[in-house]
């Protein structure tokens, strides 16, 4: 196990946080989309992780510990939509009601900022590793 | 007198100790927002540990260390104080960052004693010049 699976690591987790991001912008742009793929409105989409092992670490005897993460599924949102009395809508239904998108966009932007504090971090922890390399290359000089 | 590497040898394995350390507290930072994670640690084990002095040689110097560190990393499990969000997870960014940073400077401090104890002995065989 060298630098690299450390880095593999990071990036795992950079590569996790940049798919939330990318669900959360998703989600907010279609947050009054009322006509989606397969009928009705848009739903939410929501990203599931989970950890898994790196490659890296396999064979060594705490391969167990080394956990890097992954997007499991990108899973859709189950709560039911939004409906607003509209009559004039061409979406309205026969009450005069219209199915919005079960968005938040409050939740949305502290998904994203979430997403993003993770990110920086991530780059940190990938920084930290990239400067114990290098301080190991300057042995001896 | 042979030449004694033994010190190096011993910083040798403290340093990958310590960049195995860093793999798996990136693992914990990359898992921030897995459901379910408990954050993981690498713990040094010593058995021999009391052992472990500094000797002086024949000629008072200070010398080896003696005491075998088989350098031998065991997983530990850290739950951090098990303070655990309502998705089971256990991370704290800030201890988490707090360690890497001090993981980081004890290997940096290990890189430059392996730095040093080299200057010494190119020091020695070049006879003092």
């Amino acid at each position: 196990m060298d630098f690299f699976t450390a880095m593999e690591v990071s990036a795992s987790g950079l590569s996790a946080e940049r798919t939330r991001m990318n669900v959360a912008a998703s989600n907010l742009a279609n947050a009054q989309t009322t006509q989606a793929d397969g009928g009705g409105p848009y739903k939410r989409r929501d990203v599931v992780l989970s950890s898994v092992q790196v490659a890296g670490a396999q064979g060594t005897p705490y391969q167990q510990a080394v956990r890097g993460v992954a997007v499991s599924s990108i899973a859709q949102d189950k709560n039911p939509p939004r409906l607003e009395y509209d009559p004039g809508h061409p979406q309205a239904n026969a009450q005069g009601y219209v199915a919005y998108p079960n968005v938040n966009p409050v939740e949305e932007m502290v998904d994203m900022i979430t997403a993003s504090r993770a990110y920086e971090a991530g780059v940190t922890s990938m920084s930290t590793a990239v400067n114990m390399a290098e301080r190991a290359l300057g042995i001896g000089k | 007198m042979a030449a004694d590497f033994s010190t190096i040898d011993k910083l040798g394995t403290a340093l990958t100790y310590h960049r195995e350390r860093q793999t798996v507290l990136a693992g914990n930072v990359a898992n921030l927002d897995t459901p379910g994670y408990r954050p993981m640690d690498l713990e040094r084990h010593r058995p021999d540990a009391p052992q472990i002095k500094m000797v002086t040689d024949a000629l008072g110097q200070l010398g080896a260390v003696t005491g075998s560190d088989t350098g031998e990393l065991v997983t530990t499990f850290d739950d951090g104080g098990a303070l655990q969000g309502s998705d089971g997870n256990a991370v704290t960014l800030e201890r988490e960052m707090a360690k890497i940073d001090a993981n980081r400077t004890r290997y940096a401090a290990n890189t430059e004693l392996v730095s040093r104890r080299f200057a010494m002995m190119k020091y020695a065989a070049g006879d003092g010049t």
